[in-house]
């Protein structure tokens, strides 16, 4: 009798235990992609809950988006603001890593059931282009909805724009800075002055000087990624495909003159190459460069080195050199919000959205001091706390001056095959500063980019 | 004549029971792994964008062919197979005919050590790794002040050393999961074998190899087989402590199919083709194992 009662008693723990995990796994959906690899779900490692959150309500919309401290914070006071005017209004964000936003929409849009989305979800811009095309079902279009997308830069919305349309609204800044140490600058005798509108060729002289009497290269950088390469393109207005779609890359005169610029900078010692994320974070805040040169997004991550406030100082970016069309002004990275067709409410996010991240300039001054969340949003430069100066980089107003370098950015053309070609420039160029022959490698990768596009 | 038919119905009633328990995993299996590998094999036949896909035939497998990432993953794959199996299984079959001695004292706690790195997270393991290996990490800062190297060699910017890693990384976690398999096997060799090969006068070496090995073949084959099928399915190292290496020099197959997934313009049915390739491979070295493996203990 006692083994009896311990059996059953086992047994109904053993089936509570198995239905309590099977609940948490029932809502990742991986059934026909790869049957035979070992899939350990990403979404697993989400500290938010993975319900299926199905837009319900009428006054209520359901954000994906990530980072508590920048987006979600933002999404946060945005709801604040808007339910001044709409007291019913209920947001309901649930955190959600981009890789998995990525994964969980390429589910839903493939198998058809669309039902899983949320009402709005952030997106990274270098992704618009790709997404919207390979799922067009997936997305509103909010051209005529009122949003006014001619107070954005109008290179942050072209990222959003498919064959005319709008799909998603303008939201984090992702314009280059060039971020120097003025303390080191000022051992080997420099300015932040000397580093201003300048060339490549006259930023890799004083860095070869700067690295000799002060050991301290100026620039560092993750191998493997193509983000200074993407960024040079970029200041120069051109991109890695033509205005067809075509992958532009052998014979691109900007393009072979970006590969020369970096191999030079690899060589000469001006700019370090490192593993990963966290190193080149490290490299920053544990002084072994002298700066770096990155979107704006990377002064977050300058600023946790709190024992280096003041010695700091930012401007913009060096041109390439003997290029027509060539700027100081370039983008990397940045994100828009991109309502879905699952949305049930379409006026009320359109609404939301036109009234906070596109129309409120109260929002913009929000949260800007505590998150350092700049905005594409034109009129926000001229508000005073834009201008406010910002001790830990000199005393500058620099938001106001990233505002303005983001009006003069050059747009570029992403397309479709954007990460395939951006993945094929990065083995060209990890090639190239291992010795290789440049117009051998771009060859190689435009046949890379060919082939993945199936031609 | 009541007899026979009890004994019948006995014998039936007793299969019945056997096909009853057999059903429910059976329907799950078939409903949840074989019907999706069936569909998946469907789906490499055709080819598209996201959801617009239509059949096209064999044009993905000879697509892949001329895909130079692919060649060069299946290359890299086949490196890790070939390299990494052997060297982690004779160390797993060495680490425990050591460890079934007898005499030896703190037995329980060398087998936990050396088996603890499995039961360490994927994902985890792989990011330590890569910064244990970083220009400025503990193996170079150990290295420069032994005297070794003067600057920091950058382990994973190099496509050789990188691969050197990774098979680094794979035997320091999987030995001593096989480790553990050989030490159930030899559970089943007696001891009195040993020592009459003692008696006999044979070395440590000529009785690890002409009674340890030859009595331990079926484990060996089966590791060898979960090993194979491991390793040509590689993942998470490729991705959390090379990122594909310098230039697609660590690239996994896996990797590349997850890529071509989720990173790039999705184009599913290719990825699918892709997997059946993985698919193939494991069979066919298994196959080929099994036929070594057998013969041989019948012979």
């Amino acid at each position: 009798m006692k083994k009896r009662i311990f059996a059953f008693f086992m047994v109904t723990t053993l089936i509570l235990a198995l239905t309590a995990c099977g609940a948490k796994d029932n809502t990742t959906d991986n059934a026909s992609k790869n049957t035979t690899s070992d899939t350990k779900n990403t979404s697993n490692d989400t500290k938010s809950s993975d319900q299926v959150d199905q837009t319900s309500g009428d006054n209520t919309l359901t954000v994906w988006c990530w980072d508590p401290a920048f987006n979600i914070y933002a999404m946060e006071q945005a709801a604040e603001i808007y339910k001044k005017d709409h007291p019913d209004f209920v947001l309901n964000v649930i955190e959600t890593p981009w890789a998995d936003v990525q994964t969980k929409l390429t589910t839903a849009a493939a198998s058809g059931d669309l039902s899983t989305l949320p009402d709005i979800l952030l997106m990274q811009d270098n992704a618009f282009q790709k997404n919207a095309i390979s799922y067009p079902d997936a997305f509103v279009d909010i051209s005529n909805s009122g949003i006014e997308f001619s107070k954005f830069s109008s290179a942050k919305v072209a990222y959003s724009v498919v064959d005319g349309k709008n799909y998603g609204v303008p939201f984090d800044n992702g314009t280059v800075i060039a971020c120097y140490r003025t303390d080191i600058l000022e051992e080997a005798g420099y300015t932040l002055d000397d580093f201003t509108d300048i060339t490549w060729s006259q930023y890799i002289e004083m860095g070869k000087d700067i690295l000799s009497k002060t050991g301290k290269p100026l620039l560092s950088c993750t191998a493997g990624e193509s983000d200074v390469i993407m960024m040079m393109l970029q200041s120069a207005g051109a991109s890695l495909f033509d205005a067809e779609g075509n992958p532009y890359m052998v014979d691109n005169p900007v393009l072979v003159q970006v590969m020369e610029t970096y191999a030079e900078l690899v060589s000469s010692g001006v700019m370090i190459e490192v593993n990963d994320w966290d190193q080149y974070v490290g490299s920053i805040t544990n002084s072994t460069v002298a700066g770096t040169i990155n979107g704006c997004w990377i002064m977050a991550s300058i600023q946790t080195a709190e024992d280096q406030s003041g010695k700091w100082g930012i401007t913009n970016t060096p041109a390439l050199d003997g290029i027509a069309g060539a700027t100081n002004y370039s983008n990397n990275g940045g994100s828009s919000w991109a309502i879905t067709s699952n949305c049930k409410n379409v006026p009320l996010a359109v609404d939301f959205l036109a009234n906070t991240f596109a129309g409120s300039v109260e929002f913009y001054e929000t949260i800007l001091p505590s998150s350092g969340a700049l905005a594409t949003y034109l009129p926000a430069a001229d508000s005073d706390v834009y201008g406010q100066p910002q001790e830990f980089f000199g005393g500058e107003a620099v938001y106001s001056m990233i505002t303005d370098f983001a009006g003069k950015t050059p747009s570029n053309n992403t397309g479709v095959y954007y990460y395939e070609a951006r993945d094929a420039v990065a083995t060209a160029i990890a090639n190239v500063v291992a010795g290789a022959d440049i117009n051998a490698e771009l060859q190689n990768a435009q046949d890379t980019v060919n082939f993945a596009m199936g031609r | 004549m009541s007899k026979s038919t009890r004994k019948l119905s006995l014998v039936k009633r007793q299969k019945l029971t056997g096909w009853i328990f057999l059903i429910p995993a059976t329907i799950l299996i078939v409903a949840t792994s074989f019907y999706p590998m069936f569909r998946a094999f469907l789906l490499s036949f055709k080819t598209g964008i996201g959801a617009n896909m239509k059949w096209v035939g064999f044009y993905n497998y000879a697509r892949m062919i001329k895909d130079t990432v692919f060649i060069q993953s299946l290359k890299n794959t086949f490196f890790y197979l070939i390299i990494q199996v052997p060297i982690m299984l004779i160390l797993a079959l060495i680490l425990a005919s050591m460890l079934n001695d007898r005499n030896l004292k703190f037995k329980g706690i060398f087998r936990t050590a050396i088996f603890l790195p499995c039961a360490t997270s994927l994902v985890s393991y792989a990011i330590i790794f890569r910064s244990l290996f970083a220009v400025d990490g503990f193996v170079n800062t150990v290295l420069i002040k032994l005297g070794i190297l003067s600057t920091g060699y950058n382990f994973l910017g190099h496509p050789t050393s990188a691969k050197i890693i990774i098979i680094i990384a794979l035997i320091w976690r999987w030995t001593g999961y096989n480790m553990v398999f050989y030490l159930a096997g030899l559970q089943n060799i007696e001891y009195s074998l040993y020592e009459a090969a003692k008696i006999d006068g044979a070395s440590p070496f000529q009785s690890f190899w002409r009674i340890t090995v030859p009595l331990l073949r079926p484990i060996i084959l089966l590791t060898a087989i979960m090993s194979t099928n491991g390793t040509l399915q590689l993942f998470d190292e490729s991705v959390n402590l090379t990122n594909g290496g310098p230039a697609n020099a660590t690239i996994t197959m896996s990797h590349y199919i997850y890529n071509m997934s989720f990173k790039y313009v999705p184009n599913f049915g290719y990825a699918a083709a892709m997997s059946y390739i993985i698919f193939l491979c494991v069979a066919i070295l298994a196959f080929i194992q099994m036929k070594v493996g057998d013969k041989r203990y019948e012979g």
